[in-house]
Order: structure tokens, then C-alpha cells, then sequence
């Protein structure tokens, strides 16, 4: 995906883990693991304020544009449902 | 009031009645066959049981023959129903666990459509096939069933929509 999320170096800036930061921002565990791992298909402002609040950051830098090929996720699953 | 997802709602009661009529659906078939063995070895000998002459002028002139021609045509629809009503018991499952547009209900869908169109070509093949080649009597399965035709046109739609539905579910999954 073009829009890469640098939630994982944030974490180890802050030294804050995983678990952590999702009590405090009241998101599942297996949620944050998808936006770290960049599989997320979209983020609510209201993850992302809780995210940037409890981070102390900004928007852009959890997420950063990175010039590249469009997503497939979203073709390869078309395909998916073809077969 | 009624529930349409989820147990204990009208979703798990129509899946027990599928249920039910698979298992019937099972039987009839069963019986059909054996019946379907039984006329192509009387159709073998005829003399085993003398055809009367209404017999001849309904059936043909190997009433054995043609009757057996029918029930496999029967048979093969039946065959079809069968895939569809398992399909469905699938679907009805997966609205009981309140997942209707899970992925595999869009392929489901498709086939129910597909098996619903097989059956209808079936009815003309067979009894074109008993009519011009077996020479019976009575024109069977000429008449276009418009209602059938339409309800695989709506089952095609019902699975596109289903499609979309599938891929807001993914996207709804994959929102943070």
C-alpha cells in the first residue's frame, strides 16, 4: 500500500508497548497489529485522535504517503470472490 | 418481535425445516432410482408386464423405456434440487451464526442460480427427448416457465448484491 504507518517506530520511541496503548486508547490488540502491519483498509478520526492523543503526535507522522504501486489487497480480493 | 440473524431467529427455524427436507429429498431419491433400475430391466422384457393399450397411446411404444426416460429426468432435477437446498441450508447457517454476507454465500448464491437454470433446460431435454425420440403421447416439459427464469435472474442479482455485501463486510473488518 502507498500510505505506510509508522506506528511501530512511534511505539519504540515512546517505549510503549502494544497492549499499552491499546487500553489506552480502547482499541483490540488484534486491531493495532492490523494498522501496524499496514493491512488496515481504513482509520476512524476518532482512532486517530485517541492514537495522536496518546501518542503525542500528528497525524502525519503515524501515517506517511510513500510514492508506489496501488494496492492490490483490494484486487486480490475481487479475484477471491470470483473464484 | 422476530429476529431475521442470529439463533432462535426466523433464519435457524427455516434451516430446520431445510434440514428436514434435505433428508426427505435424500429418500425420494433413493426411491427413484431404485424405481428408475426396475423399468429399464422391465423395459428389457416387456412381456413381464403386458402394457395395456391407454399405456401405448400415453407412453409410446416402450411405455418401459419412456417412463424411465421421465423418472431420470425427475431424477436429474431432483439431483439439482438437492444442490440447491444444501446450498441454501449453508446460507440459512451462515444467517443463524449472523454472518449473512460471508464470502462463501456469494458462491453459493451463484450456484443455486446455476443448478435453478440446469433444471429448467433438464425439464425441456428430457422431454424433448420422450416426446420426439420415444414417441410418447403427451408433450411434456414444453411450456416456458417464465417464473423460473426470473427467479434465476433475481438469484443472480441477490448474489451481486451479496458480492457487495461480502466486500463492506471486509472493509468494515479492516477499519480501525
Amino acid at each position: 500500500m502507498a500510505i505506510r504507518v509508522y506506528l511501530d517506530r512511534i511505539l519504540l520511541e515512546r517505549r510503549m508497548s502494544l497492549t499499552e496503548l491499546a487500553d489506552r486508547v480502547g482499541v483490540t490488540i488484534a486491531n493495532l497489529s492490523i494498522l501496524k502491519t499496514g493491512k488496515a483498509r481504513a482509520v476512524r478520526f476518532s482512532t486517530l485522535d485517541a492514537l495522536c492523543r496518546e501518542l503525542n503526535c500528528q497525524p502525519g507522522d503515524l501515517l506517511v504517503f510513500e510514492p508506489g504501486p496501488p494496492d492490490d489487497d483490494a484486487a486480490a480480493e475481487e479475484l477471491e470472490l470470483e473464484e | 418481535m422476530i429476529r431475521a440473524l442470529g439463533p432462535g431467529s426466523v433464519s435457524s427455524f427455516l434451516k430446520v425445516i431445510l434440514d428436514v427436507f434435505y433428508v426427505v429429498l435424500w429418500a425420494v431419491g433413493l426411491i427413484f432410482a431404485a424405481v428408475i433400475v426396475g423399468l429399464l430391466l422391465i423395459s428389457f422384457n416387456p412381456q413381464v408386464l403386458p402394457a395395456p393399450v391407454l399405456v401405448h397411446e400415453i407412453m409410446g411404444h416402450a411405455p418401459g423405456l419412456s417412463a424411465a426416460v421421465r423418472l431420470t429426468g425427475a431424477e436429474v432435477s431432483l439431483i439439482g434440487v438437492l444442490i440447491i437446498v444444501q446450498r441454501l441450508r449453508k446460507v440459512f447457517g451462515a444467517m443463524t451464526a449472523g454472518d449473512p454476507f460471508h464470502p462463501d454465500n456469494v458462491r453459493r448464491l451463484r450456484v443455486i442460480a446455476l443448478v435453478l437454470a440446469l433444471i429448467e433446460i433438464n425439464d425441456y431435454v428430457f422431454g424433448a427427448l420422450d416426446h420426439f425420440v420415444l414417441g410418447a403421447k403427451i408433450p411434456t416439459g414444453f411450456s416456458l416457465n417464465l417464473t423460473a427464469w426470473f427467479a434465476v435472474l433475481v438469484i443472480v442479482v441477490l448474489a451481486e448484491v451479496f458480492r457487495e455485501g461480502a466486500r463492506l463486510r471486509r472493509d468494515a473488518e479492516l477499519t480501525i
